[in-house]
C-alpha cells in the first residue's frame, strides 16, 4: 500500500510539473500574440515605423560605450580640477566649492545674510573680542539644520550682561510696586 | 485519464478566477520587455514585413513567423522565475 501511495505521489508531481510547463506554454503563446497583433495594428495605423530615419542619422546618434566617456560622447569628469577665478575677491577656487564661496564673498544667499544678522546683534552686546570669534563659527555653522545652536548662543550672551540698564530698572521698579 | 483532465479543468478555472492568470501574464510582459525579448522580436518583425511588404503584410504572415521564434528566445531566467510562481499556485490549488 505504502510502496503505491509513493509511486502515486511521484505520478502526481510528474503530471503537476507537465501542467505548469503547459501553463507556462499558454503564456508565453498569448505574449508572442499580443505582440503580432501590437506590431500589425502600428503597421496598418503607420506609426511602426516612425522611430527609424536615414541611415546616416541613425549613426550619427548611436550610443556611445567607451571609457570616460558617457551615452553621448561627451567627458563628464571634466570639471573635477578645473579651478576658477572669482570676480570679487579675484582667489582661484577649486570649481566644486565656487558657488558656495560666491555665496559668502558677494554676501548674498542664506547663509550669508544670517551670518550679517547675528553679527549685527553680537557686535551690539559684546566687545570686538567676541567679534574674531564669530569669524571662526562661520563654518561650524554652515547648515540650516544649526538654528538651534545659534538660538542658544544669542540666550547665552543676553545673559551676559547683569548691569544692563534695563535690568537694573526692573528691580528698582519691583521694589517700588510692592511696597506701595 | 479522466479524472486528471478533470483537475486541469479545475486548475485552469481557478487560475482565471483568482486573478492569478491576469497577474502571471503581466509577468511574463514585464520580464520579456525588461530582457530585451520583445526588442529583438520586433526587430524580427520589421524583417517579415520588409519581406512581404508594409502594405499586405497580414497577422497570420506575423504570427507563423514570430510565435516559433519567440518562444524559443525566453531566457531561462524568465521560465524559471514564472514556474515557480505556476508550481507555488498549483501546490496550494491543485490538491
Amino acid at each position: 500500500m505504502k510502496m503505491e501511495e509513493v509511486s502515486m505521489s511521484s505520478l502526481d508531481n510528474g503530471k503537476l510539473e507537465g501542467l505548469a510547463q503547459d501553463i507556462l506554454s499558454d503564456l508565453v503563446e498569448d505574449a508572442c500574440l499580443g505582440l503580432c497583433f501590437e506590431v500589425h495594428r502600428a503597421v496598418k495605423q503607420g506609426y511602426f515605423f516612425l522611430d527609424d530615419t536615414d541611415q546616416e542619422s541613425m549613426r550619427d546618434f548611436e550610443i556611445v560605450d567607451q571609457p570616460g566617456l558617457d551615452v553621448f560622447g561627451q567627458v563628464y569628469n571634466q570639471w573635477k580640477n578645473k579651478e576658477c577665478v572669482c570676480p570679487n575677491c579675484s582667489r582661484s577656487i577649486a570649481a566644486s566649492r565656487f558657488a558656495p564661496h560666491l555665496e559668502k564673498c558677494l554676501g548674498m544667499g542664506r547663509n550669508s545674510s544670517r551670518i550679517a544678522n547675528r553679527r549685527i546683534v553680537t557686535g551690539n552686546n559684546t566687545n570686538n573680542k567676541s567679534e574674531s570669534d564669530q569669524e571662526d563659527n562661520d563654518d561650524v555653522n554652515d547648515n540650516d539644520w544649526s538654528y538651534g545652536a545659534e538660538k542658544k548662543a544669542k540666550k547665552r550672551k543676553s545673559d551676559k550682561n547683569p548691569n544692563s540698564p534695563r535690568r537694573s530698572k526692573s528691580f528698582k521698579h519691583k521694589s517700588t510696586c510692592l511696597f506701595p | 485519464m479522466s479524472k486528471e483532465s478533470r483537475m486541469r479543468a479545475s486548475v485552469n478555472q481557478k487560475l482565471t478566477e483568482m486573478g492569478e492568470r491576469e497577474r502571471l501574464k503581466e509577468l511574463l510582459r514585464a520580464k520579456l520587455t525588461e530582457c530585451g525579448w520583445k526588442d529583438q522580436m520586433k526587430a524580427h518583425c520589421k524583417e517579415v514585413i520588409k519581406e512581404k511588404g508594409l502594405d499586405h503584410v497580414t497577422v497570420e504572415d506575423l504570427v507563423v513567423d514570430i510565435t516559433p521564434k519567440g518562444r524559443a528566445l525566453v531566457p531561462d531566467s524568465v521560465k524559471k522565475e514564472l514556474l515557480q510562481r505556476i508550481r507555488a499556485f498549483l501546490a496550494q490549488h491543485a490538491t
